[in-house]
C-alpha cells in the first residue's frame, strides 16, 4: 500500500495575531517528510495550535495573522495557496471528535465522500477510495454506522480517514486525544504510527506521552521557538525539557535514571532489565523533587465536611437504556475518589446524581445522611461543586475575575468573604496575571483552569470534577494535582472522573472503576493498579501508569506513584533482600 | 437527545418521504405564500390538507403534539387582539373596560392560524426530510454548496443549540444558579444562559468551519455527489403543479387587490 507522500519544509516562520504584541511563532524551522512522524510538544502557548494552522494552511487564509518565512509543501508556497491548491494535498484534524464531521451525513461511508465531493472526484471513484482508506485505517467495520452516534475514539479515526481518503500526503493533528478515552487515544496513536509507517508525512501537537512516544522524532517549542528537537526519548528528556518547565514523561525518567540510551526511553522491557540488573538502584531521576505542595486552603465559609452516600442507584434515560446500574458507593468526609472507565460505562452520569441534576430512576442519593430527593441543585451546590467537562458550556462574564466570583455571588457570599475567595480560588489555578481577561482570550485549557476555579471560590464540601487534566500541560497538572491534595488535606472530598491514570494514582486514595453502568472494582490504588486486578482493569480498556507496570516487571510490592517512588521503593527492596542475605 | 445528523427527522418509507426535498421545499414555499394571499377561510382547507397529508405519512400524533411548543405565542396573538384590536368597533361581550371585539378576534385568530400553519407545515418538511437530502437536491439544483450549507445549518441548528442549552442550565445551577420559580428568577437566568450560548457557539462554529475548509468545502465551483436523491417522473409533475399553483396564487391576490 503506498500512501500520497508530500514533504513539509517550514523556514525562520514567525506569525503574529492581529492585536497581539508578542509573536506566537518566532523563527521555527522544522522539516517533516514522507514516512515521518514529527510531534511538536510544549508548554500551552508555546505555539504548537498555530504551527498546526500553518503548515495546514490556515493562517492566514482563514485566521488572520502576520506571517513571515517560509512554509512549503512540495515546493508550493503554503501561505500564498489557494483551498483548491492545498486541498487533498493537506488535511488537519483539531481535537472535538465530533466537529471534526459534516454532522449531516447518516453513514461513515457517506461522510468519506464528502471530502471527495468536494474535490469533485467522478462519482465512479468514489467507492474505491473509500474502501482502500478504510482498510488502511483497519476502521471498515464502521463503514455503515452513523458518524455521531460513534465514541470519540472511532470518531477522531474516522476524521482521520476523511481527509487520508482526499489522497493528502500531510496529515496535520492538533491534539487528536486530548478527549480522548485511553481506548480511543491508543487506537489514534497506532493508527497515526502506521499511516506514517506508510509513507504519510504526519505533524501532530500533542501533550499525550502516548502519541508524542510513537513519534519518529519530537520537536518542543518553547515561546515560539524549537528548543529541541529529536528522537522522543532525547526531546522530552530532562535535559531537554527541565529548562522550560516541563518534566520528563516517567518512562523516560526510569530510562535515564537506568542509564539507558534515548533509544530505550519506551522500552519498558528493557528499562525493568535495566533496573533489575544494576547493582546500585539509581538514588533518585534527573527530575526529582518535582511534586507541587498541596494547596493551603483557609476556610472562608461555614461548610463543614461531609459524607455522602449511594444507595442502589440506578438510572434509565428515556430512550430505556440504563446508564447506571444498581451502584452503591459510600463516600467519607476527606476522601479522595477517582472515577475511571471507558467513555460510556455511566461516570458522568453517576456523578450528576451527587448534585441532584440528574435524579435516580430508583435508589438514592445521601448527603450527610439525609436524602437530596426533592432538593433544587442551587441549594445543594452549597456542599456540592461540579466543575464539568466543557469551560465553554458555562464561562459568560467578561473577565475572569467576576466569572469565579459568580458562583459564591449565587450561594450570598457577601464582601470582605467573596474577595478573599475569588483572590484565593484564582491564584490556585496560577490565573494570577489574567484577572481581568476576558476568559475567551485565554486558551481552552486556561478556560478549563477558569472553571475550576469558579467551583473552587464557592468552597464546596464535595468538589466533583469531570476530566480535569484534559489538554493541561505538566505545570498545569501540578495545580490541579496540588488543588485535590490540598483539598482532601482540609478534610473535604474530592470525586473526579479522570482517564489519566497517572493522575489518578499520584492523587487519589481510592479509585473506582465503572464498566457498563456498574462499579466492578473499588479500592486504594495499590490494589487496583496493582497485579492481582490486571485483568478486571484490562477488561475496562484501562492499563495502569508506567511506573505501576515496570513496578510489576520487577516484582516490587505496591504500587508506586510516580518515578521516584518507584526507585524509591526498588532501593528499600533491595535493603531487606541484600539484608536478609547477609544474616 | 436527537442527533444533529438526524434532526428533527423521523425515519419511514411514506408517501411524503419519498418526495425529492426540492418538491416539498417548493409545496412548502406555496403553502406560506397561499396562507398570507388566500382569503381567509382558505386557512381551514390548508390546515385540512396538512392533517390529511401527515396522517397519512403516519405523522399526525407527533405533528399536533408538537404544537404545543408555539401553543403560547398563538394563545396571546388571539387574546391580545380579541382585546385591544386597535379597529375594533363590534363588542361581543365586555369585562370592565376591557372589551372583546369581533374584528380583533378575527384578526387574532386569522393571524394565530397562518403563524400555526406555516409551523405544522414547515415541521411536516423537517420530519419527513433528511437533511443531507435537502442539501445534495439543492446543489444538485445548482444552488452555491456554501448557501446550500447555510440552509443544512440553520435545519440543524435548533437541535443543537437545545443540547447546548441544557448543558450550560446544568453548570450554572451546579454553580449555585436558581432556575426555576418566579418570573424574576427566570429572567435573572438568561445571561448566564445565553452568553455561554452564544461565545460558545461562535467557538464551535470556527472549529468546525475549519475542519469543513480541512475538506476542501466550497474550494472548487463544481463538485459531484456520492449519493444520489431519488427523483421519480411523479416528483417533476408535482413540482410543475405547484409551480401552476404559486402563479394561480398571485394571481387571485394580485386580482383580489384590483377588485
Amino acid at each position: 500500500m503506498t500512501a500520497d507522500r508530500a514533504t513539509l519544509a517550514v523556514d525562520d516562520l514567525r506569525v503574529r495575531y492581529v492585536g497581539r504584541a508578542e509573536q506566537a511563532l518566532d523563527g521555527v524551522s522544522l522539516v517533516v517528510g514522507p514516512g515521518e512522524m514529527v510531534g511538536v510538544a510544549g508548554r500551552t502557548r508555546a505555539g504548537k495550535s498555530t504551527l498546526a494552522l500553518v503548515a495546514a494552511g490556515f493562517i492566514p487564509r482563514v485566521i488572520r495573522a502576520r506571517l513571515e518565512g517560509r512554509v512549503t509543501l512540495d515546493g508550493l508556497s503554503v501561505p500564498t495557496a489557494t483551498a483548491a491548491q492545498l486541498g487533498g494535498r493537506v488535511g488537519i484534524v483539531f481535537s472535538t471528535p465530533a466537529n471534526q464531521l459534516s454532522t449531516s451525513k447518516l453513514t461513515v461511508r457517506d461522510e468519506l465522500a464528502f471530502g471527495l465531493e468536494n474535490l469533485a472526484i467522478p462519482r465512479s471513484d468514489m467507492d474505491r477510495r473509500i474502501d482502500d482508506v478504510l482498510d488502511r485505517l483497519g476502521i471498515a467495520h464502521l463503514a455503515d454506522r452513523e458518524p455521531l452516534a460513534l465514541s470519540g475514539g472511532e470518531q477522531q479515526r474516522v476524521a482521520i480517514a476523511s481527509i487520508l481518503a482526499m489522497g493528502t500526503g500531510l496529515l496535520v493533528l492538533d491534539e487528536p486525544a486530548a478527549e480522548l478515552d485511553p481506548v480511543g487515544a491508543t487506537a489514534v496513536a497506532d493508527i497515526l504510527a502506521d499511516l506514517s509507517a506508510a509513507g504519510t508525512a504526519t505533524l501532530v501537537a500533542e501533550h499525550l506521552v502516548g502519541i508524542l512516544g510513537r513519534a519518529t522524532r519530537v520537536a518542543v517549542l518553547d515561546r515560539g521557538h524549537v528548543a529541541v528537537e529529536g528522537p522522543p526519548g532525547q526531546a522530552l528528556g530532562s535535559a531537554a525539557i527541565g529548562p522550560i518547565g516541563l518534566h520528563p514523561p516517567t518512562l523516560v525518567a526510569l530510562a535515564e535514571a537506568a542509564g539507558l540510551p534515548a533509544t530505550a526511553a519506551f522500552d519498558e522491557t528493557r528499562i525493568a532489565d535495566a533496573l533489575s540488573s544494576s547493582t546500585n538502584a539509581p538514588p533518585t531521576t534527573p527530575a526529582a523533587g518535582r511534586r507541587q505542595m498541596p494547596l493551603a486552603w483557609e476556610a472562608v465559609r461555614d461548610e463543614p465536611p461531609t459524607t455522602i452516600e449511594v444507595r442502589a442507584l440506578v438510572h434509565r434515560y428515556p430512550t430505556g437504556i440504563d446508564a447506571v446500574r444498581g451502584v452503591t458507593l459510600s463516600i467519607a468526609a476527606g476522601e479522595s475518589i477517582a472515577i475511571v472507565g471507558q467513555n460510556g460505562s455511566g461516570k458522568t452520569t453517576l456523578v450528576k446524581h451527587l448534585n441532584g441534576l440528574l435524579r435516580p430512576s430508583s435508589g438514592d442519593v445521601r448527603l450527610g445522611g439525609r436524602t437530596i430527593a426533592g432538593r433544587p441543585v442551587h441549594e445543594i451546590a452549597r456542599t456540592v461543586g461540579l466543575v464539568f467537562q466543557h469551560p465553554d458550556d458555562q464561562i459568560f462574564n467578561r473577565t475572569v475575575e467576576r466569572e469565579v466570583a459568580f458562583g459564591p455571588r449565587q450561594l450570598g457570599v457577601g464582601q470582605p468573604s467573596l474577595d478573599l475567595l475569588v483572590e484565593r480560588a484564582i491564584a490556585a489555578v496560577g490565573l494570577d496575571g489574567e484577572r481581568i481577561t476576558n476568559p475567551y482570550d485565554l486558551g481552552s485549557s486556561e478556560r478549563k483552569l477558569v472553571t475550576l476555579a469558579s467551583v473552587l471560590a464557592t468552597e464546596p464540601a464535595i468538589m466533583i470534577l469531570d476530566e480535569p487534566t484534559n489538554g493541561q500541560d505538566g505545570p498545569g497538572l501540578d495545580r490541579v494535582g496540588a488543588i485535590v491534595d490540598g483539598w482532601t488535606a482540609a478534610g473535604r472530598t474530592v470525586v473526579a472522573i479522570t482517564h489519566d491514570m497517572e493522575f489518578a494514582a499520584a492523587h487519589f486514595g481510592r479509585i473506582v472503576v465503572m464498566r457498563g453502568g456498574e462499579i466492578v472494582a473499588d479500592g486504594p490504588p495499590d490494589r487496583i493498579l496493582g497485579p492481582d486486578l490486571r485483568d478486571v482493569l484490562t477488561s475496562t480498556g484501562l492499563i495502569a501508569p508506567p511506573a505501576a507496570r515496570i513496578a510489576a516487571r520487577l516484582g516490587l510490592p505496591g504500587v508506586p506513584r510516580d518515578a521516584d517512588e518507584l526507585l524509591a521503593r526498588l532501593r528499600r527492596h533491595r535493603g531487606t533482600r541484600d539484608g536478609a542475605v547477609r544474616t | 437527545m436527537s442527533s444533529t445528523a438526524t434532526g428533527y427527522y423521523r425515519a419511514g418509507a411514506s408517501w411524503l418521504h419519498r418526495r425529492n426535498p426540492t418538491t416539498k421545499l417548493l409545496a412548502l414555499f406555496w403553502i406560506i405564500l397561499a396562507t398570507f394571499l388566500l382569503p381567509p377561510a382558505s386557512l381551514v382547507v390548508i390546515a385540512a390538507a396538512i392533517g390529511a397529508a401527515a396522517a397519512t405519512a403516519s405523522l399526525l400524533r407527533p405533528l399536533l403534539r408538537s404544537l404545543r411548543i408555539p401553543l403560547v405565542l398563538l394563545a396571546s396573538i388571539v387574546v391580545v387582539n380579541a382585546l385591544f384590536f386597535p379597529e375594533g368597533r363590534d363588542v361581543l361581550f365586555a369585562f370592565g373596560p376591557v372589551a372583546v371585539t369581533r374584528e380583533g378576534l378575527t384578526f387574532g385568530l386569522v393571524s394565530a392560524g397562518r403563524i400555526g400553519i406555516i409551523f405544522l407545515a414547515s415541521l411536516l418538511f423537517l420530519f419527513t426530510t433528511l437533511a443531507d437530502d435537502l442539501l445534495e437536491a439543492l446543489v444538485a439544483r445548482g444552488v452555491s454548496s456554501r448557501l446550500a450549507f447555510v440552509v443544512l445549518s440553520a435545519v440543524q441548528m435548533v437541535p443543537r443549540l437545545q443540547a447546548r442549552a441544557y448543558a450550560i442550565l446544568d453548570a450554572q445551577q451546579a454553580r449555585g444558579l436558581p432556575i426555576a420559580g418566579s418570573l424574576r428568577t427566570r429572567v435573572r437566568a438568561l445571561v448566564p444562559l445565553i452568553g455561554p450560548i452564544l461565545l460558545g457557539s461562535l467557538i464551535d462554529v470556527r472549529e468546525r468551519t475549519l475542519a469543513l475548509e480541512a475538506r476542501s468545502f466550497g474550494a472548487r465551483p463544481r463538485r459531484t455527489a456520492y449519493r444520489i436523491v431519488a427523483d421519480p417522473p411523479v416528483d417533476r409533475w408535482l413540482r410543475v403543479g405547484v409551480i401552476v399553483g404559486l402563479v394561480a396564487v398571485v394571481a387571485v391576490a394580485v386580482g383580489g387587490v384590483g377588485r
